[in-house]
């Protein structure tokens, strides 16, 4: 069985260089979180496959970081540094809140729900599809971060404070070559 | 995202359009609690004309789909494509869901 990804903390990881990236800050408004997602994915070359994807990716972090982070109050700020280029994707977005402090169980969790997923034990992983805390409401998904571990392939890192997450994917390129096949 | 359900034999098509977002899943689960309340017990969802979704929609789904299982009835997610698949797949859910390639695939194993 593959070794399960992990959300990591490490404040002095790299993907939290923030050199050459481009920055917003917005207001913890629900309503706007996908306008400001349109906002920051418009700096991304359209030569990106699956942008839809990518919007969405982002969108599922800049709401984690107004609603969980901030809890929809106007008056604290969400900040998001961000880079794209055809090859890569990097984000780093930070709320006011107290951080995501349930990370270690989050990851236990993760670990067994993978564990189902691999020894395709469906009627145990249909208990793991949702990741719920006494804060959760009906419409929270649970999943967003399982995905996220999955497309962001360079990594999922909070900070000390767990109030900043830094994620970054790298795009396959496509190889450029003849394949020479025997006659 | 637009809601339309037709009805074929016994079996319930909603037919799901625009994009299942955080701003409008829960009216998929509410329309299909309200169908159950009604007795409805063959339903499928067909998400030819989605081509977004996020956490919240792929909650719903898990919602619906979890509900529908309890109840013992009958439930075929359908035309899954594009990035709301790679959605499912990045989630996990592929092997969860039960899902047909097309509305007629469906028709034919909810009848079978």
């Amino acid at each position: 069985m593959p070794e399960t990804k992990q959300i990591l903390v490490d404040e002095n990881h790299p993907l939290f260089d923030k050199a050459g990236m481009f920055y917003k800050e917005f207001p913890s408004d629900f309503r706007q979180i996908r306008y400001f997602t349109l906002l920051v994915v418009q700096k991304a070359p359209p030569e990106i496959k699956e942008i839809n994807l990518l919007e969405q990716q982002i969108s599922e972090i800049i709401k984690n970081a107004v609603k969980h982070g901030n809890h929809n109050d106007p008056s604290k700020k969400v900040k998001v540094w961000y880079s794209f280029s055809t090859t890569h994707a990097h984000l780093i977005v930070q709320d006011e809140g107290e951080g995501f402090k349930d990370i270690e169980k989050w990851n236990e969790f993760n670990k067994l729900r993978m564990e189902y997923f691999h020894s395709k034990n469906l009627d145990m992983l249909g208990k793991f599809v949702s990741y719920r805390t006494e804060r959760s409401d009906d419409h929270d998904g649970g999943n967003a971060m399982f995905a996220a571990l999955e497309y962001w392939s360079e990594g999922v890192v909070f900070n000390q404070a767990r109030n900043a997450i830094a994620v970054k994917k790298v795009f396959p390129q496509k190889r450029l070559g003849v394949t020479l096949v025997n006659p | 995202m637009e809601l339309k359900i037709r009805k074929q034999g016994e079996v319930y098509i909603i037919d799901v359009s625009g994009e299942m977002d955080l701003y409008n899943s829960f009216k998929l689960k509410e329309l299909v609690m309200k169908m159950l309340e009604k007795k409805v017990d063959q339903f499928v969802i067909n998400m030819e004309n989605v081509d977004y979704i996020d956490s919240s929609g792929i909650g719903a789904l898990i919602f619906i789909c979890s509900t529908i299982k309890k109840m013992n009835l009958k439930l075929l997610i359908t035309n899954v494509h594009g990035s709301v698949k790679k959605v499912i797949e990045l989630t996990k859910l592929m092997g969860y869901f039960p899902m047909a390639a097309t509305v007629e695939e469906a028709l034919q194993k909810i009848g079978g």
